[in-house]
């Protein structure tokens, strides 16, 4: 009961941020501030679904149903999204936990370090840069802006999105190690003898498993937040395309769709992680 | 006893920042051009031969960074734009800071924990803050008749207002904590007040932690900032034409310089992208070294090295 109350103000608040050009705009010189407006764009979205369909949308100068496109659209973002986070949850256990006490590891994670300094759309930039560069000189083709061309290009934007949350979670993990490592009953165990292996996942990966898990939904976030920029940067035709369209006039109803099953889709790749860490601890740590 | 080592990115962090400012203040006034002055195509002759040139014109003696595809000088709107981009930020993050401390500090006196607060505090945490501010602005900033200083003044508002959660967040927690130790019991027992509590015990203890999240506020403001520019909406108004659909920056702010030029990453004249990229980085880069040294400094000497 609770999920589906907290759903339902979700969708008030997705309505109420995607309102925001009605309840705010200028006559003349002055603003206007105008909440209720948004009231009846609701009814009419609501209407639409309760009639079974959810609208249409205008790309360009055609008219395009939402429910038709919406599952393509869907399945992009969600490949971009969930191997972002398998990214970034893979790349910080590894590189943060199991191999951290290599002086590699620890090298890679400052030169991250050294990066995330930089703004993440300022680093997707940079890159389109640097592979334009790359092909001036070699006439190799890395990057592919076309969202027409085949999808197997998809390793781009998928890399350039798995930046982000990694260096977020690689430095919650690696900071929790330090902190754990430097705990007594590693002493212990390290003073009984046992293996190192055995003291990383018997020890330091359950106790930092909680603030993974807790830091998880802020990484979805942050995920969540680039999908936006990667999608709009790289021409990804991913849901993102119902809320911001390259040209032209801003549509509440595919706003409300798509933001909402980005929601819904977030949703969906944390609690895939989850069995997947799930599936993780069955072979690997109480096997 | 180790020696005390010279914290590098604090000293260049804080100059460049300082530089930043003084470029904020005398910007316009050093600006080789005027903001209106516009190259037009014209013909040279070059060993004897007469040749047309037009812009965009490249790096040269007369235009140090170059010109834009309009035949206006680069340098001339960096400089400009100076201003808007560096105190828009600055004023922008303060009043984040001011907004979040008030608020964190009285939800953290509380007794008991404020269970409303703490949903807002969570819903808003996952809400990427560029969608409401767009959302909020995209009606208004568009070929607006709104002055830029309402433009301007609306947009600092906003993003202080939308952005003061995650301030507040991190003082409530640390105002939670600083609550429960003993001076401030001995305070209480002495007959002090909540006001006095606050602004005697706790705030002073807060200090270092103030200026640090100011100066990450800054550079969460310059990111949102260049975001923003992205979805071609400029601080202190957008200028779009229609036939072709372009978008300039009205006030030649450096975000929104980048957001503009962007399309001219895939040309053969890509340095009109790149010199507000450079400028942008230059800018985030000086805040992020200052708040990179600043923690550095903040940071315990209580520090354990892991057995493993």
């Amino acid at each position: 009961m609770s999920y589906i109350r907290q759903l339902i103000g979700m969708f008030f608040l997705v309505v109420i941020v995607c309102g925001g050009p009605y309840m705010l705009y200028s006559i003349k010189e002055e603003v206007h501030f105008a909440p209720e407006s948004v009231v009846t764009y609701t009814v009419y979205l609501l209407q639409q679904i309760g009639e079974g369909s959810l609208g249409t949308y205008y790309s360009g100068n055609s008219e395009r149903s939402i429910a038709q496109d919406i599952v393509p659209f869907a399945l992009n973002s969600f490949e971009l999204m969930f191997y972002s986070v398998l990214i970034a949850v893979l790349a910080s256990l590894l590189f943060g936990l199991f191999l951290q006490r290599f002086a590699f590891a620890r090298h890679f994670q400052k030169l991250l370090n050294l990066i995330s300094a930089i703004p993440d759309f300022v680093l997707i930039l940079l890159s389109v840069l640097a592979a334009i560069q790359f092909y001036k000189w070699t006439n190799i083709r890395i990057i592919t802006l076309s969202p027409t061309s085949d999808s197997n290009n998809m390793w781009f934007p998928l890399t350039m999105l798995a930046i982000g949350p990694t260096i977020f979670l690689m430095k919650v993990v690696s900071l929790k190690y330090r902190q754990i490592g430097g705990e007594d009953y590693i002493k212990t165990a390290l003073a009984k003898g046992m293996g190192i292996w055995h003291i990383l996942i018997h020890h330091v990966y359950k106790n930092v498993k909680p603030f993974l898990l807790a830091d998880l939904k802020k990484t979805i976030a942050l995920t969540v937040a680039n999908l936006f920029v990667v999608e709009y940067l790289l021409n990804v035709v991913g849901l993102t395309r119902f809320i911001f369209s390259k040209e032209g006039f801003y549509q509440f109803n595919p706003a409300v769709v798509g933001l909402m099953s980005i929601i819904l889709l977030s949703i969906l790749v944390y609690l895939l992680i989850r069995a997947i860490l799930y599936l993780f601890e069955r072979i690997a740590v109480y096997k | 006893m180790q020696k005390r080592r010279v914290n590098v990115s604090l000293w260049v962090g804080a100059v460049l920042v300082m530089l930043l400012i003084i470029l904020g203040i005398i910007g316009p006034y050093i600006a080789p051009y005027d903001l209106d002055f516009q190259e037009k195509v014209k013909n040279v002759e070059v060993n004897g031969k007469t040749v047309i040139v037009s812009p965009p014109l490249p790096p040269s003696n007369e235009h140090w960074l170059g010109t834009d595809k309009w035949g206006y000088d680069l340098l001339t709107k960096l400089l400009y734009g100076a201003p808007y981009t560096v105190f828009v930020t600055i004023i922008a993050a303060v009043l984040r800071l001011l907004i979040g401390t008030i608020i964190g500090l009285y939800i953290g006196i509380q007794d008991k924990p404020q269970k409303w607060w703490l949903s807002i505090e969570n819903a808003w945490g996952y809400m990427p803050i560029f969608l409401p501010v767009y959302f909020m602005l995209v009606g208004l900033n568009r070929n607006s008749e709104l002055t830029i200083g309402t433009l301007v003044l609306l947009f600092i508002g906003l993003v202080g207002l939308l952005g003061a959660p995650s301030v507040a967040s991190s003082i409530r927690q640390k105002t939670e904590q600083i609550k429960e130790t003993q001076y401030v019991l001995a305070a209480t027992s002495l007959g002090a007040g909540r006001e006095q509590i606050i602004f005697r015990h706790i705030l002073p203890q807060l200090k270092e932690q103030l200026v640090l999240i100011a100066v990450t506020e800054m550079i969460a403001v310059m990111t949102l900032m260049g975001l923003l520019g992205m979805f071609d909406l400029f601080v202190g108004g957008t200028y779009m034409t229609f036939d072709p659909v372009l978008y300039h920056s009205v006030t030649n702010e450096w975000a929104g310089l980048l957001g503009s030029y962007r399309g001219f990453v895939y040309g053969n004249n890509a340095w009109m992208f790149m010199i507000p990229l450079a400028a942008f980085i230059f800018a985030v880069g000086s805040f992020s070294l200052l708040a990179k040294g600043l923690r550095e400094r903040f940071q315990e000497t209580y520090h354990r090295t892991p057995f493993i």
